[in-house]
Parts: structure tokens; sequence; C-alpha cells
């Protein structure tokens, strides 16, 4: 296993389909080695970047660079890049073994240096004795191992991975990202998956990449955007699903924030601009009558609504300014009277 | 239950009535003809059939066999362009064009071939006039070429027609994954497509076999010299003699080879379930 990654490049890119334009001048840098996600949700144009970069897909306008080579306009085939299809697209008429062999076949290896890489592949994915049967007897789990097998042997500098954990079970999804992961940790190569969940795409990924209708809206760390989103669609899009409306004030101490209701906020830090402005925050961040010291955004309400999907108890809360949702590990019961608390460093302030 | 059952069965029964007047009760009546002679058993039919016409029967599975790996050829050509061509002129005029000859019947095919395979037809003018051949080279294909030109040009599109939709159903991933890996157009075709797609190739080319064995109106107006296919044979003796035994025996032996081709058929079926 040699393999080392490849940069890639993606400048200016526009794709339509017909007359419908799916990626508006899209400029993207991957660095060589790097693990990065491409989120969104569905329809905002991820898939089709993806199959841009493959070659699938002809760009109408821009540039796609592989180690500052331009790739444009060659077919998929001489890409040197492998893809992880969603449906797995094995070929049912193959063997497990004859599947992740075959890109070594068209690279005209010999049949035992073949097999020989083969059965290090099998093992890699822990398949070992799993060759000989045909695809089409392996459980989801083992077939996604057979397509990403198929897709490593060429051991590619660039390995594509279109939604590939959708169609599993929860649990052998889990088990799946950590095995991605430190797969790509270990073979150094440059990888760019596609999802649709948030959380698989922030524990697989050095950096994530959030399209909407098309751009790209933001990029970073998973931490940085998961703590700094810099519009109200990616922090939506990251679980900051409780909306207020409010008008930022700056003075010359800073920014205040008032609700239409009349609780009101000391900013620590001045978001941009003034006037009217949406706050986003996440239901996990909410504090049920807590008294910490330190400015937060505080609201008097009462439980609508009580369930426990496990670990934490889940509330629907009613207040002056809207229905949250919180989450909070203490007890409470429908119609107990709380007061929440959402520290300052929580919300997410966005001009209107 | 009874009751559902008798009403079923009143449903087929003009199905199955049909099927046992028109079909059924005519092969055991030639069935049996073929087989007796005076009331007795008897291959005497077999043995004429045999000594008259034995160039004939080769002739027939030889053009059958040529036509039917034309018809697989040029058929799998045209799916796989279909398919996987990236040329979007080439895939809109090849789906408006390959499936008009479906559409006219074997005679009038045949008719056309006559003219444009004849040795100052058409094919041999513009041969000419191209300045490809001298006149005088001019050969006429109303032989065993003419027959399988005509049943290819008939042939081709149902069969294309047939791969070119079981193609279409593929998992288009499955395509792009073999491309993704480098593999050409032609490589993805042979290893990648056609081997999950055999099975409806194998049933059209069958079916295709067997209607090219039916077919009367083609060897009969394309090459009407000797040899010739097995329904002429039959035709003659039947329309010169009243010769029904020995049609009924030739007929018997066409039977014969639709039955090898059902069980190549069969036989691969069961080892593809058997996997």
């Amino acid at each position: 296993m040699a393999a080392s990654g490849a940069a890639i490049g993606v400048e200016n890119l526009d794709v339509a389909y017909g007359r419908t334009k799916v990626l508006h001048d899209v400029s993207l840098t991957i660095p060589a080695g790097r693990f990065v996600a491409l989120i969104g949700s569905s329809g905002c144009g991820k898939t089709t970047l993806l199959r841009a970069i493959s070659g699938f897909v002809t760009p109408q306008r821009g540039r796609i660079l592989v180690d500052e080579r331009d790739v444009t306009a060659e077919p998929p085939e001489r890409r040197g890049m492998a893809m992880v299809f969603q449906s797995y697209a094995l070929w049912p008429h193959m063997s497990a073994a004859q599947n992740v062999g075959y890109g070594l076949k068209l690279r005209g290896m010999g049949r035992a240096e073949r097999a020989r890489k083969v059965d290090e592949i099998l093992e890699l994915l822990r398949l070992q004795g799993f060759g000989e049967r045909k695809v089409t007897d392996l459980s989801g789990g083992q077939r996604q191992r057979v397509a990403l097998g198929r897709a490593l042997a060429i051991d590619p500098p660039i390995l594509l991975l279109d939604e590939p954990l959708s169609n599993l079970d929860a649990k052998i999804r889990l088990a799946m990202r950590h095995e991605l992961k430190s797969l790509h940790r270990r073979l150094g190569l440059t990888a760019v998956h596609v999802t649709h969940d948030q959380e698989e795409a922030m524990v697989m990924a050095d950096e994530i990449v959030v399209l909407d209708q098309g751009r790209i809206v933001q990029q970073g760390a998973p931490e940085d955007v998961y703590r700094r989103p810099n519009s109200s669609f990616v922090a939506s899009f990251l679980g900051a699903d409780n909306i207020i409306e409010g008008e930022v004030r700056r003075d010359s101490d800073g920014a205040k924030l008032t609700l239409a209701d009349g609780g009101a906020l000391d900013l620590p830090t001045a978001p941009e601009g003034h006037g009217r402005h949406v706050i986003q925050f996440r239901s996990d961040a909410v504090r049920l009558d807590d008294d910490a010291a330190g400015p937060a955004l505080r609201l008097d309400g009462r439980i609508a609504q009580a369930s426990y999907p496990g670990g934490r108890w889940r509330y629907e809360i009613d207040t002056p300014a809207g229905r949250f949702l919180v989450d909070d590990s203490r007890r409470a019961s429908a119609g107990d009277a709380v007061r929440l608390a959402i520290p300052a460093e929580e919300l997410h302030i966005f001009p209107r | 239950m009874r009751r559902v059952s008798l009403t079923g069965l009143a449903l087929v029964a003009p199905a199955l009535a049909v099927v046992a007047a028109l079909f059924l009760y005519p092969l055991s009546y030639s069935l049996v003809a073929a087989f007796t002679r005076d009331g007795a058993f008897s291959l005497a039919h077999f043995d004429k059939a045999f000594e008259l016409y034995s160039t004939d029967i080769a002739f027939t599975l030889m053009i059958v066999l040529v036509s039917t790996a034309v018809i697989a050829a040029l058929s799998t050509a045209i799916a796989g362009t279909l398919t996987l061509s990236e040329t979007p002129w080439l895939i809109a005029a090849l789906k408006a064009l390959y499936r008009w000859p479906l559409f006219i019947p074997f005679i009038v095919a045949a008719q056309c071939m006559r003219t444009f395979l004849a040795k100052n037809g058409l094919m041999n003018n513009t041969f000419v006039s191209l300045g490809l051949i001298e006149p005088l080279q001019a050969t006429s294909f109303l032989d065993w070429r003419g027959i399988v030109v005509t049943f290819a040009w008939k042939q081709t599109p149902f069969v294309a027609l047939l791969l070119a939709g079981a193609m279409a159903s593929l998992d288009r991933a499955t395509i792009e994954a073999a491309r993704n890996l480098g593999a050409g157009r032609l490589r993805i075709l042979i290893e990648i497509v056609l081997p999950q797609v055999g099975r409806t190739l194998m049933v059209a080319l069958v079916l295709s076999f067997v209607t090219m064995l039916s077919v009367l109106s083609v060897p009969m107006m394309v090459a009407g010299s000797q040899p010739t296919m097995v329904t002429v044979d039959m035709a003659f003796r039947i329309n010169a003699y009243g010769d029904y035994a020995t049609a009924n025996a030739l007929g018997v032996i066409s039977y014969a080879m639709t039955a090898i081709a059902a069980w190549i058929y069969l036989r691969h079926n069961l080892e593809e379930k058997r996997g």
C-alpha cells in the first residue's frame, strides 16, 4: 500500500443539466491527503460536484485540476480516481475477488500478482474467506466493503465517496465510519465524501464544505463550522433549529440584543450589522433553571411536551418568543414552568 | 373455492380450445403422419426426406446459425451504442432508424433484397458508380448470402430492441464504476454489460432462430436455386406431389432443430439458477 494522495483543485466551475444550472462558480482547493466532506440538503449540488470531479458530468465552465494538471477534458477512465457508489454498483456476474481485482486486470497486472494484491485488500477489509463468494450472496456491509476494496485495489491517489454509507443499517454505518476514517489515515490518500448526514461528515472529515443551491456557503474544520456557522442556512443545517427574531442595537459599549417580547442581552461580541436579526441555537445549548453567571439569554416558558429519546430528555417548551426544542438531563413533566438560559456564546446571530 | 376454480376454467377455456384446435391437433396429426405408413409405425418418410433433402437440411441449419451469429453481433453493437455512446446525435439517429425493419413483413423485405442484391441491383450499381468495383466484377448475392442478409436485416431490430431494453434497466452505476476504474467503452460492453444481459440476448436469439427456421418467403424469393431451405422443400412436396408424409417428416426435422435451440436455452437458464 504505497498510495499517497493528490491535490484537487476546482476553479470557477459551472454545471448545468439542460437549462437547470446546478453549480454556480464553485471553487475549491483540497490539499493532498485531506479528507473532505461535501454536505448540504438534497439538490444542493454536492453529488454533481463529486461527479464533475470524477468526470461523469461535463462542466459548462471552469477547470478541474489534479496536482496542478488540468483534467477537465479527460474522460473518467483516465483521471486515476476511484469512486465508491451509493448503490455499491458491484458486478453481479463476478465474485467478490473478481470485483476487487478488476481494476488491476485493466492495468495489465499478472494473475499471480493480482491474486496476492486482492488477498491483501480482502484482509485489510476483514473479508478473508469471502473472495470466492458471489457478491449477491453478501450482506450489505460486506458488499460495501467489497466496493471499497475495488476502489482501493488500484492504489488511487484520490478516493471519491458518494453517500457510501446511506444504505447500511445504523449499527454497521457507525462501525464503517471509523473503519473508513482509519483506512484513510493509514493509506494517506485524498478523500472526497458526499453525505447529507451532518454527524457522519463531522466524525469522518478533516474539513467540511457546506453547499446550498449550487454554491459553497462555508468551508472549514468541523469544529469551526459547527461553532461558528457563517449563515442562518449553515446554522440550521448543523442543528441550530431554534429560531427567534430580535433587534441588534450598537452603542459605545458594544451591542445589545432585544427580543420582540422584551427579553434583552448585552452581547460580548458584536454580530454583523444592526437592526433586525435572526437568532439561532441548538436544543442542547439550552440550560433549564440554571442560575449560572455569565451573559445568557433568559426566557420563561412552560413545557408543552416531554419525550425520552435516550440519554437526555427532550422537551418542547412554549415561551412568549415561540416554541423551542430543548435537550436536558433533568426530568420534568408537561405543564411545568421552567426558565431557559441560553449562554451568549451559543447564540448564532445573523442579519435578516 | 370450487366455484372460483370453475370460473377460472371457464375463462381460460376459449383460449385453450383455440390452442388445441389450431396448434395441438395439427401438430399431433403431422407427427402421427410423419411416423406412420399404411397405418403402421414406420421411418420410411424420414428415409426419403434425408435421401432427397439432407443437403438442404444442413444448408438450413448453416444459414440459420450464421444469421443468428450475425444478428447477435449487430444487435449487440446497436444496443451497446445506444447504452454507452456519449454522442447524442448518433444515439438519436440510431434510435429513430433501427426499429423500422420490425414493421416490414418478411415477404416485402425479401422482394426489396431481390432488387438490392441482384447482379445489376442497387448495391452493385452503387459500388460501380462509386468506382469500388468494375461492372464485370459484379456478382449476384441472391444465394445463401442474400438469405443471411435478409434475415439479419429483419431480425436484428427485434433482438436489439429487447437487448437495449435490458441494458437500459441495468444499474447505470455498474457501468460508471468500470469506467471509473479505467475500462474503455468496448471492454465495458463485453465484460460488464453483456454478461448482465446474457439471458435476454439468449432468449431473443432463440426466438429469432425459431422464426427464421419457419420462414418460407425469403428463401423462395431471394435464392430460388438449389440448395435451399427446408421450408421451400416442404412447400414443394405438398404443392407438386401432394406428398404430405415427406413434408411432415421434414417438419419434424425442423422441430428437432428448434428443440436443440430450446434445450441450449433451458440448460443455460438452469446453470444460471444453480449459480
